[in-house]
């Protein structure tokens, strides 16, 4: 890759983005995670297009308190983290080595750099430079490979990283495999992995991966002893009544001085009734997120909203092992039948972006741009008649309630439209997600994950563990195999190209948007901006 | 009198005994240690690694050697894991296990270490009793006037339009469950759209977009207003008014009734005089037995209105304790609720002795 940097040391590919958004074909944030997927710092992408960065903790103005409205659970041994609330409670103290940021792309925080090899079996990971833990010593490449220690510990129970580093561990102690990773020096390690493995960043930045200290005892709660690298540490953590988290004493923290001198959760549990009154009453300066009808009643509250629009997704679709769905030309006219922008209004309040039947969003860093498809209801119709179905009665099938029944319901009422006799069949979420993989067509909901080929690796190949389709494609496959051993996300992306149009010809999903999320907060506080997996980033906060 | 006092602690004791086990075999049934294991572990556990955490955090073997265990009798559980760590019931994580004692129960005074709270029991319990003990204080305060007052009126003069109107009154309020009255009081007086907030914000009295009452207590367990603990009191003092009113009224008007109040009358002793001096006492022994009775009661109102107005007291404790499967704390909440009921029957028996000299305590 190197060789395609020019004397400025910006990326050629970085310039033809820039073009791009000049003329508009690109959006800002798609811009974002292109030339940083690049290695384009951040703060030089937002260069390269004139705008400033977004403000940084060295220019906020220090001082002031926050308070958030926030389920306050028990803090635990972070690689058992199961909630992301636990994990912003700890956040404040204990820092992760990559972070995934809210515009899609990762930034290294307790690593300066890293590099992977042309198959991904092997990165490099540059420790960064001047880093304290807040009892003074100094964070080195040790507690680098020992953490990485930690997080592959098959033989805890409940260690939700184990089997997130399979290519780090050997398969008999269930522990970190010899030689995996390794400390070359003091500033570098190097992970050695037994297969390729490109979620290897998406990873280390989720929240069980939070560095802990030497002194840290397994399954000890994290709050008892809080030494981190962070530039907080905790005064009080009540279960299921507040956590304050208040700047670390005599600790000089790397990334300069975070703004707010106070950062207070509160729980007041989870009605979202009660988190109006909560505003009204300035109780609360901020909340965890705001859902459905009560955006726009804290919207007239005069209250500054924050929208996300995430990867999360609905996708409703069709199994080739039921007779009516496995000629493809049948399959692609429904697909096509169905307009997503009348479903993301009816289903989902418009609270969203539409998407392109492919499960892969702008939010992902190998988000390919591919020509729209041309929604044509008209189509239906013949191509039924042709497979001998036009008076089969069909049934789609969806949660009961929800924007998972009305998401549904909006593709059902387009698609009798267009002449189809399709019913809608409504389950309970008991029975539902008994057989959720075998409907012949039904919906279902999928979380956001940071690369696009998460999803879609575990969702269309013909082995994939999640494979609810019944997808079985030669070419895709190999296209996939391929496409996880790439670190690079530019060089994936041309491959994503392909992968997706052979998902939208195979005309199985109809994949009508992805969901927003949202969060409020009192004007008077900057840098709150929403992010994918409900992370707060207590340094980027402040008081306007 | 002492032997009766002294009887009825020792039947307290056996009581709590009783219940602490029925509690301590309930929480420790298979799926419930799963469910723990899983809130304390992760929930992505695997069922062996479910098993695995069960068996290797003390949830193992004879329920009776637990229990035991919980009361201080048999030594309590450690386990060294494979890297040589050792954790246990008697010591913390990082703790040196050898210097911690064998013992570690109700005997030696250790109620256990709460799972949910992260904290020992005696700490948080301590803190949220005191919490529900100023909302129940404030209830008293709230409901033992107004419903003796309100019993007396519609008792003095019965089948008056004052008795009909406060007996209606009192009924209603009693046939409310809290769960009812404390979501309509919330719809009423707390809420910035609807009820009573925006029209007294529009003649200027509230500031605009505020409400009357806050519908939520939870800023009460640092500081309580008026603001912010009137509803959740007047939800659990409606029902009780109603109901002590009632009890007031019924023996009131039998009082009424009698003889004596009779030869008052006619003596010409006037009305105000008779109600004060000749009826109230003997009308008010009944009322206070009831009262007695309330507290056991409240025990059972906090928990729907602590839950309902996010007020972190007993009442919710005992909540999340159930919904997380916290052992330690259930046997605990379930202790406070043996003492508070005996207790309070106790007091009541013996002040029934000081109001009514015709009983005595055998």
């Amino acid at each position: 890759m190197k060789d395609m940097i020019d004397e400025a040391g910006v990326h050629s590919a970085a310039k033809m983005y820039v073009a791009e958004y000049a003329e508009g074909k690109l959006s800002r944030r798609e811009f974002l995670t292109r030339t940083t997927a690049l290695g384009v710092s951040a703060a030089a992408a937002y260069g390269l297009i004139g705008l400033p960065a977004p403000a940084q903790a060295q220019d906020a103005k220090v001082g002031g308190k926050i308070r958030v409205a926030m389920e306050v659970r028990g803090t635990k041994d972070p690689r058992l983290a199961d909630w992301p609330q636990i994990a912003n409670v700890y956040r404040g103290w204990l820092e992760y080595l990559i972070q995934y940021n809210n515009d899609g792309t990762f930034e290294g925080r307790l690593l300066e750099s890293w590099e992977a090899n042309e198959d991904a079996t092997q990165y490099t990971l540059k420790v960064r430079q001047g880093v304290t833990w807040n009892n003074g010593e100094p964070f080195t490449a040790d507690d680098v490979v020992r953490n990485f220690a930690r997080w592959t510990d098959g033989n805890v129970e409940g260690n939700a990283m184990a089997s997130r580093f399979t290519g780090l561990v050997d398969e008999a102690t269930k522990t970190l495999r010899e030689g995996a990773v390794v400390k070359v020096d003091d500033a570098t390690v190097q992970l050695n992995l037994s297969a390729s493995d490109i979620a290897i960043v998406a990873n280390l930045s989720d929240y069980p991966s939070a560095v802990v200290h030497s002194s840290f005892q397994d399954g000890q709660d994290p709050s008892s002893n809080p030494i981190g690298t962070g530039p907080y540490i905790p005064q009080e953590v009540a279960v299921g009544q507040r956590a304050i988290l208040v700047r670390a004493p005599n600790h000089t923290w790397w990334g300069g001085t975070a703004p707010l001198d106070e950062i207070e959760y509160i729980d007041f549990g989870t009605d979202p009734a009660a988190m109006v009154a909560l505003f009204s009453s300035d109780e609360v300066d901020a909340n965890y997120e705001s859902v459905g009808e009560f955006i726009d009643i804290l919207d007239g509250m005069g209250l500054v909203k924050e929208e996300l629009v995430t990867a999360s997704t609905i996708v409703v679709r069709m199994n080739s092992s039921s007779d009516l769905y496995k000629d493809r030309a049948v399959r692609s006219a429904v697909q096509l039948a169905v307009d997503p922008k009348v479903v993301l209004e009816l289903g989902y309040n418009n609270l969203g972006k539409t998407g392109e039947n492919h499960h892969a969003f702008p939010i992902h860093p190998e988000y390919p741009t591919l020509p729209p498809q041309v929604i044509n209801p008209a189509g239906l119709v013949p191509a039924l008649e042709a497979a001998g179905l036009k008076d089969t009665e069909f049934e789609v099938i969806s949660l009961d309630d929800g924007w998972e029944a009305s998401t549904t319901a909006a593709v059902q009422a387009q698609l009798r439209d267009a002449g189809m006799n399709i019913k809608h069949t409504v389950m309970p979420g008991s029975t539902f997600w008994n057989d959720w993989q075998k409907y012949p067509f039904s919906s279902t909901t999928w979380n956001h994950r940071p690369l696009a080929v998460q999803n879609m690796s575990l969702a269309y190949t013909s082995t994939g563990s999640w494979n609810e389709t019944a997808m079985a494609n030669p070419e895709f496959d190999a296209l996939m195999a391929q496409a996880l051993a790439i670190a690079d996300a530019d060089k994936r992306r041309e491959l994503m190209v392909q992968m997706c149009t052979i998902l939208q010809n195979e005309g199985y999903i109809i994949n009508p948007f992805s969901r927003s999320l949202f969060s409020h907060h009192k004007d008077g506080f900057a840098g709150m901006a929403h992010h994918p997996a409900f992370e707060h980033h207590h340094y980027k906060w402040s008081v306007a | 009198m002492g032997l009766f006092v002294l009887r009825r602690l020792g039947v307290m004791l056996l009581t709590a005994i009783a219940l602490t086990f029925v509690v301590f075999y309930l929480t420790n049934l298979q799926p419930n240690l799963e469910k723990l294991a899983r809130t304390e572990g992760s929930v992505r556990m695997t069922d062996e690694a479910v098993q695995d955490w069960i068996a290797q955090n003390g949830h193992s073997g004879s329920v009776f050697l637990r229990y035991g265990q919980w009361l201080g009798v048999v030594p309590g559980w450690t386990f060294t894991d494979e890297k040589g760590q050792m954790r246990g019931r008697c010591f913390e994580i990082g703790q040196d296990a050898a210097a911690a004692p064998t013992y570690c129960g109700l005997l030696q005074g250790n109620w256990g270490f709460s799972t949910f709270f992260k904290t020992p029991v005696m700490d948080s319990l301590g803190e949220k009793l005191a919490a529900t003990g100023w909302l129940m204080l404030a209830v008293m305060l709230v409901m033992v006037p107004t419903s003796l007052v309100l019993g007396v009126l519609s008792g003095m003069r019965e089948g008056s339009a004052t008795d009909r109107t406060l007996s209606t009154f009192s009924i209603a309020s009693t046939a409310t469950p809290e769960y009812v009255s404390g979501v309509v009081l919330v719809a009423v007086f707390a809420t910035a759209a609807t009820g009573v907030s925006p029209i007294l914000a529009q003649y200027g009295l509230i500031e605009p977009n505020k409400t009357l009452f806050l519908a939520s207590a939870t800023s009460a367990m640092d500081d309580i207003t008026f603001w912010n603990f009137t509803l959740p009191v007047m939800t659990i003092a409606l029902y009780g008014i109603g109901y002590i009113a009632r009890m007031t009224r019924a023996s009131m008007t039998e009082v009424m009734t009698q003889q004596y109040i009779r030869t008052a009358r006619l003596k010409g002793v006037p009305f105000r005089t008779v109600v004060m001096r000749h009826a109230l006492r003997n009308a008010l022994i009944a009322p206070f037995t009831v009262i007695m009775l309330q507290f056991p009661w409240l025990l059972n109102g906090v928990v729907i209105v602590e839950s309902l107005f996010n007020y972190k007291g007993f009442g919710w404790t005992l909540v999340q304790a159930a919904s997380n499967n916290d052992i330690p704390l259930l046997l605990a909440c379930s202790v406070v609720a043996v003492v508070v009921v005996l207790l309070t029957q106790l007091i009541s028996d013996i002040g029934y002795v000081f109001l009514n000299p015709r009983i005595r305590l055998a």
